[in-house]
């Protein structure tokens, strides 16, 4: 190759480099965010009808649920291969050092993405303030268990329900579950928001 | 030459006399008796609202519920949230309930030293006695845990406690958690457990060089948190244009999904999964209704520098 020839390659390589880290995520670390950004869009979308802002449609819960499950469970994890950490990328590398909790939990948000779909159907538990009551004795129950202030320290209630038992609960129950599961993935494993 | 070497000397030995003062100069007012029968249930519910739980306890690796918590990585050095579980020995089982309400009101500890501001006691200092009486019987019923949480790993100057007094002087005040007249309700209750219990500012109010709180600066946000968190402001405006509403930020408090449908992680995420998730839906409403009318002062073009000066809230 002529000196020319070298030069030319090595700008070519050094430009096409500099593209690539300016463009942000590529390759599975893009596809994962976008499959994130997907399941917000589909939280947007059913959160203020579980907050009891707009007025609850049993579709928009059902379709929003079936987002959430399609990028859940195995599908989640397939796109955290091993050394796909770093820029832009936020995942923590907690992810890969605890790969068990991160898959369980990925896994859980596909029960109880299930789960809300079929209990779409089952109206909100009541909104109004008057829960308050119920909310401190629900609070309440989880923190002291029967006998101690936090029970064993199951507080975080990894509860195995299955589909059939979230089937039967109120839909505005069963996405606190999938949103508990989104925090908990959060808090532990993303590194930043923004 | 000589008158030299005098200066020098006289400045170290009243230097050293201001530090001797310093170390026997007593702080905190021995509480009357509190003689109230603890609400157990009340008192859960105060120590999830305040922060205990979450803090003392280390969730991420399995940690026995108050048997001390994760670390705390500051400029100062890393603090370990100790054990306050009811063994006698690792954790505060010997302790009076005149020992608890010192230390959680006026953060000094039973054999009188001041604690590190870690600890964010300074928000507690309005709990009542029956706050306190509620709190210490629901202490009572965790499990002891025979385990010490390690020792806080701070260097010198920092570990000399009878700087923190000095702090103290600089930096400590009350929160602002008495009832506005003209105001609801709700925005009181808000406003108590803002300022107080819930402890916001701890994390959304910047800090000088010492760690004390800006009056400027309240609920401007804090960019450099530790473990090298970020925290947002969350002052009334500054909510409303990220499209905050009453509605959304006490469902947020209640789940973490922000406006955006994104969810919280990081400290925020802390906070919500082992502290505000357990509030009752009237009281993370109130929350809401506070921070978007709260009363502090307006931010200034000062806000981001360093000052001196006494915290407000």
């Amino acid at each position: 190759m002529k000196p020319t020839g070298i030069i030319t390659s090595a700008v070519l390589v050094g430009v096409a480099s500099a593209a690539l880290a300016h463009s942000g995520a590529t390759g599975i670390v893009k596809e994962r965010m976008d499959a994130m950004s997907a399941m917000g869009k589909a939280v947007k979308q059913v959160a203020p009808m579980m907050s009891g802002e707009t007025a609850y449609d049993a579709d928009t819960v059902r379709h929003a649920a079936e987002t959430i499950g399609m990028h859940a469970g195995d599908a989640m994890t397939r796109l955290f291969p091993d050394g796909s950490a770093g820029m832009p990328s936020v995942a923590k590398d907690a992810i890969w050092n605890d790969w068990e909790s991160f898959a369980g939990l990925a896994e859980e948000l596909h029960r109880y993405a299930e789960g809300l779909a079929l209990a779409a159907d089952n109206a909100p538990a009541s909104q109004s303030d008057t829960m308050s009551n119920t909310s401190v004795m629900m609070g309440g129950s989880d923190m002291m268990g029967a006998n101690s202030m936090m029970g064993s320290g199951d507080m975080m209630a990894d509860d195995t329900m299955g589909r059939e038992e979230l089937a039967e609960m109120p839909a505005n129950a069963v996405f606190a579950k999938v949103s508990d599961t989104c925090s908990s993935c959060h808090t532990r494993f993303r590194a930043k928001v923004k | 030459m000589r008158r030299v070497l005098a200066g020098v000397a006289v400045l170290a030995l009243s230097g050293t006399a201001a530090i001797a003062a310093l170390v026997v100069w007593p702080i905190g007012r021995p509480p009357a008796e509190i003689e109230l029968t603890g609400d157990v249930q009340r008192g859960a519910y105060l120590a999830r609202a305040s922060g205990c739980i979450a803090c003392h306890t280390n969730f991420e690796d399995g940690g026995a519920p108050l048997a001390g918590g994760a670390p705390l990585e500051t400029p100062f050095g890393v603090f370990y949230p100790p054990n306050i579980t009811t063994d006698p020995e690792h954790g505060i089982g010997d302790w009076s309930l005149s020992d608890f309400a010192m230390t959680v009101r006026q953060g000094v500890s039973p054999d009188g030293e001041p604690f590190f501001p870690a600890f964010t006691y300074p928000f507690y200092a309005d709990f009542s006695d029956q706050d306190v009486a509620d709190m210490w019987a629901a202490f009572q019923t965790v499990a002891p845990v025979t385990n010490p949480a390690p020792p806080h790993d701070v260097g010198f100057p920092f570990n000399q406690r009878w700087g923190l007094k000095l702090w103290r002087a600089l930096f400590m005040h009350d929160p602002q958690t008495e009832p506005v007249e003209g105001k609801s309700v709700d925005w009181n209750r808000g406003r108590q457990l803002v300022r107080g219990a819930a402890h916001c500012g701890a994390c959304h109010t910047g800090r000088n060089l010492a760690g004390g709180r800006m009056p400027d600066a309240v609920f401007a946000g804090n960019d450099d948190l530790p473990g090298g968190n970020k925290a947002p402001s969350i002052l009334s405006d500054d909510l409303a244009d990220r499209g905050w509403t009453v509605a959304n930020l006490s469902y947020a408090l209640q789940s973490g999904v922000t406006p955006s449908g994104d969810v919280f992680g990081g400290s925020m995420g802390e906070v919500v999964q082992n502290g505000t998730r357990f509030l009752s839906k009237s009281d993370s409403k109130a929350m809401a209704i506070y921070l978007l009318d709260s009363d502090v002062p307006e931010r200034r073009a000062l806000a981001g520098t360093p000052s001196i000066g006494k915290t407000i809230d």
